[in-house]
């Protein structure tokens, strides 16, 4: 158990807000910065880290679903389709980690990072070349996963098509998992394998993986929380943090360019895996 | 979605579980922490319904999906959904 300084407590409240406002446009709810953050910084016990993750995971992710849901962006089909396969794997990856030592989980997290950092910076050359040639044309015919969206940073109506759901699903169980293991929601996965994968927009994307991870989250965090592994007044701090962060940062990044977002991100986490890695191999 | 539950309405009920859940649990969060400081016994227990609450409100969202893909006649979705919520009862019952 860590000691609440001043110190302390304000750097939980604005790490909080940090990774309120990451989540509510980028669709991941922070873990990946969370634990690290948690157990560098702060010195909490990795398992301890993960629960209080997973917990601000729930947190955001049913913040800013709500608005999601109302402004139509959450592909509401396709993300219960991806939470019957995420939520199963999230449940093997709780009860598989909580058997592993902390430090092959620290290993592991690090080692996940690297592809991580890698894939959200192909994601943005992507999307910035995919936009100078022409926007992806929707299917006519379309099947009960299609939906449409308004996005106001382009001042259009989106319509789009889902593609290749079946392998897409199938990855949804790793994504599921990875969130059971190392207290992430998987919307590190879930973002780019909805984007690249089933070809829906990013911002849809983002909002889908946001509905999702809450649900994986809660189902890994049940199983901390039955055995106590939770600590309680740390994680009532970091979600008090997040949801200032997830409320203030929805309506401010709604209309944000995702591109600049998503290169910062992608930054931030290969820094973060290589402290990680260090500190995993070093210890 | 049929004419009596529409989408609209269907986005509408999802919205207020998940307010409802957060608003609800953040007052037990604050309530423990208020508890807490002013020396009162029971500070842990409403803090750890605070956070129980919290975490059971995706699992009210998506029994919140299955009735309303049950009434909008979207037989698959329901399907899909309580495997989810049948997955998330697994979990915490012998996590």
């Amino acid at each position: 158990m860590i000691e609440f300084t001043l110190l302390n407590f304000l750097a939980l409240i604005a790490f909080g807000v940090f990774i309120g406002l990451l989540g509510s446009a980028l669709g991941v709810g922070g873990g990946i910065f969370m634990v690290p953050f948690l157990v560098l910084a702060l010195k909490v016990p990795i398992h301890q880290a993960v629960a209080a993750s997973l917990a601000a995971i729930v947190a955001t992710s049913s913040a800013v679903a709500a608005v999601n849901v109302e402004r139509g962006l959450t592909n509401i089909r396709l993300g219960i389709t991806f939470e019957v396969t995420a939520a199963l794997g999230s449940l093997t990856g709780a009860l598989v980690a909580s058997r592993l030592p902390s430090g092959v989980l620290q290993l592991l997290f690090a080692l996940m990072l690297f592809p991580v950092s890698g894939l959200m910076f192909i994601k943005v050359r992507r999307g910035t070349r995919r936009q100078k040639v022409a926007e992806p044309a929707p299917a006519a015919a379309g099947s009960a996963f299609d939906s449409a969206f308004f996005d106001p940073a382009v001042g259009e109506h989106t319509p789009y098509a889902v593609r290749n759901l079946a392998p897409a699903s199938f990855a949804a169980f790793f994504a599921g998992s990875l969130s059971g293991l190392l207290g992430i929601g998987g919307g590190i996965v879930h973002v780019p394998l909805m984007n690249l994968v089933c070809g829906v927009p990013m911002k849809a994307a983002a909002a889908t993986s946001n509905f999702i991870i809450g649900v994986s989250a809660a189902a890994s965090a049940y199983v901390y929380f039955r055995k106590g592994m939770m600590p309680l007044e740390l994680t009532g701090v970091i979600v008090t943090g997040v949801l200032i962060g997830s409320f203030a940062g929805i309506h401010a990044l709604y209309r944000a360019k995702s591109e600049k977002l998503q290169l910062v991100f992608s930054a931030l986490t290969l820094a973060v895996a290589v402290k990680m890695l260090m500190k995993a191999l070093g210890g | 979605m049929g004419e009596t539950f529409s989408q609209k309405h269907f986005a509408a009920l999802i919205q207020r579980t998940l307010l409802a859940g957060v608003v609800l649990s953040m007052t037990l969060i604050f309530g423990g922490f208020a508890f807490s400081v002013a020396g009162f016994a029971h500070a842990e227990a409403v803090l750890r319904a605070g956070l129980l609450i919290l975490l059971l409100t995706p699992a009210a969202r998506v029994i919140m999906l299955i009735y309303g893909y049950w009434r909008g006649g979207e037989y698959y979705f329901a399907l899909a959904s309580f495997v989810v919520l049948s997955l998330l009862g697994v979990s915490l019952l012998i996590g």
